[in-house]
């Protein structure tokens, strides 16, 4: 048995495989069918001020190998979230993450003053492709990713902060960079890449909202080449997702430099994806005689 | 709900794009009943969502327990999951959502069923069946090649109307208008309905026009993500109230005052 244990700002995660925002909810219904206790951690479903409906249905369609989704941050709110889900979470025994989004800086901030020194990190959402006027506006210049950063960094006195990058940018190694400038402890990469999927016989957008986040096993290479480029850029550590579905996915990433991975789509297509990925995970190190899975972490050597 | 790999002992077309699988369940499920779902992979790696399909049988033979679906041939992943083959295995979670579920005091039941919609109300039939109820079914579909299990409502209904959209096959009327012109002579204790959500609107229309208020219990369809309640991929709108209901997790059934349809 390999030791699978990370640990990220202090933060302790039992193995690196951590359920990715707005597939697992708050872990609740995937608990009925199996112990999410085993899990590395969780990003919460992405939480706002004030509860939101999201946007209309239909909220998800599939390309080759790929999905798109515009949930639109539909979520019920940060004292709704800390008032009935976070005691089963920690009742788990895994690193809670909060994934949170906002309209204005203030949002950002205010929420992050809610949750501060109650989950074990917040994960910044500046890049929802599916909202209108908030999230994605934040992500996409160095500017601004370092002033949303900064002011969320201000309202927290103990949690460590991690900021997840937008792939549909000039640069995401900039981005990634102004978000260590302006205080971040961490961050993770990649949201989805926006796409849209045509109706050829209504000809129409097959998602309400037109456009979608695209995820899943197709989008695997280009975000393992970001997440490479973002290890060069930053000394904070960095977590990696990006269509994952195996074991051998989320080595990619570690051996590309990621500290952790958040596993998504993957728990769509087979519910008990990360169960299966930590099983792999172990067998592969020890089929390799690496004893601590810290022993891969960004060992990737270019060729030439 | 389980996660398991279900093997299927039957695949086949029964009418114009609508196939039938039969499967077998590895491990003893609790819980099937008429009205709720399986979320099934279509096997070929390229498509990452299941397809969520609602439990048409279940039968339980000695150590053998099978759950038959129907599915409409409607792009390239029901394609897929129409070229699986008997022996073949595919990931599924069953059994999913609420299901329909009949009081004591409700004897006389109008089902109306339009299109793939008819399914669940054939396992509301098979479900009951034996069991005192008196089931008046209307079933429509498009024509004559879509027509299926037309037997399994005359022989478990006390009366059954089958009808298309272009008359090929009996009356040519749509299912909702065949239920309202006998509402009045068959008076149910309670509506079970499932179809396309122009067939459910009519429905609702309907009975509000006519200031009918027995229950009504409608099951909806949605594209789904999880198929479990996490992703809120799901959604419809309760009635009256700045809220959300999830498809796959509170519903598919609902009461159809309940929600926006």
């Amino acid at each position: 048995m390999a030791n699978l244990s990370v640990n990220i700002c202090g933060v302790n995660f039992k193995n690196p495989v951590i359920a990715a925002s707005g597939t697992f909810g708050f872990g609740k219904e995937f608990n009925e069918i199996y112990d999410i206790g085993v899990l590395g951690g969780i990003s919460t479903k992405g939480l706002t001020l004030e509860p939101r409906l999201g946007n209309p249905t239909p909220r998800i369609a599939e390309g080759y190998g790929v999905i798109l989704n515009a949930v639109g941050l539909q979520n019920p709110g940060v004292d709704v979230f800390l008032r009935e889900d976070l005691d089963f979470l920690k009742s788990k025994n895994i690193a809670i993450i909060a994934n949170v989004a906002g309209r204005t800086i203030d949002d950002y901030a205010g929420i992050c003053a809610k949750l501060d020194g109650k989950v074990d990190m917040i994960e910044l959402n500046i890049s929802c492709p599916n909202v209108k006027c908030g999230g994605m506006a934040f992500g996409i210049k160095p500017e601004s990713v370092a002033e949303v950063t900064r002011a969320a960094k201000g309202a927290l006195q103990k949690t460590p902060l991690i900021v997840k990058l937008s792939p549909n940018v000039e640069s995401i190694a900039a981005n990634a960079l102004a978000a260590q400038k302006g205080g971040a402890d961490c961050v993770s990469l990649i949201n989805t890449l926006t796409g849209m999927v045509v109706d050829i016989e209504r000809r129409r957008p097959l998602i309400a909202n037109n456009t979608g986040g695209v995820s899943g096993a197709g989008i695997k290479p280009i975000a393992v080449r970001m997440v490479w480029e973002v290890c060069q850029a930053v000394d904070i550590p960095v977590i990696g997702m990006g269509g994952i579905t195996c074991a051998e996915d989320a080595l990619e990433f570690i051996i590309a430099g990621a500290r952790a991975v958040q596993v998504g789509t993957a728990n769509f297509t087979d519910t008990l994806a990360m169960p299966k990925i930590i099983g792999g995970l172990n067998s592969w190190l020890d089929n390799h005689g690496i004893a601590d899975i810290s022993e891969i972490c960004g060992v990737l050597r270019l060729n030439g | 709900m389980r996660e398991q790999k279900v093997k299927i002992l039957e695949n086949g077309p029964i009418a114009a794009g609508i196939y039938k699988m039969r499967f077998a369940l590895p491990e003893k499920t609790d819980g099937l009943f008429c009205g709720k779902f399986v979320n099934i992979s279509v096997g070929d790696g390229a498509h990452l969502l299941r397809r969520p399909i609602a439990i048409c049988e279940r039968c339980e033979e000695n150590d053998l327990q099978t759950v038959t679906i129907c599915y409409q041939l409607k792009g390239a992943g029901t394609q897929a999951m129409s070229r699986a083959k008997v022996g073949d295995e595919l990931a599924c979670v069953l059994p999913l959502g609420n299901g329909f579920r009949l009081e004591e005091g409700q004897r006389r039941v109008a089902l109306i069923g339009g299109g793939v919609g008819i399914f669940p109300m054939v396992s509301v039939l098979k479900e009951y069946a034996g069991t005192g109820k008196d089931f008046n079914s209307y079933i429509g579909f498009r024509n004559r090649d879509a027509v299926c299990m037309a037997d399994v409502f005359s022989s478990l209904s006390a009366r059954a109307e089958i009808v298309t959209d272009d008359g090929s096959f009996g009356k040519k009327n749509n299912a909702v208008a065949a239920f309202l012109a006998e509402y009045e002579s068959v008076k149910p204790d309670v509506i079970l309905a499932c179809g396309p959500t122009p067939m459910l609107r009519a429905l609702k229309a309907g009975l509000k026009e006519r200031g009918i208020a027995v229950p009504c219990y409608v099951s909806l369809e949605e594209r789904m993500g999880c198929g479990i309640g996490a992703c809120l991929v799901c959604v419809c709108k309760k009635s009256g109230k700045e809220e959300n209901a999830r498809v796959c997790k509170d519903g598919p059934v609902f009461e159809i005052n309940e929600v926006e349809i």
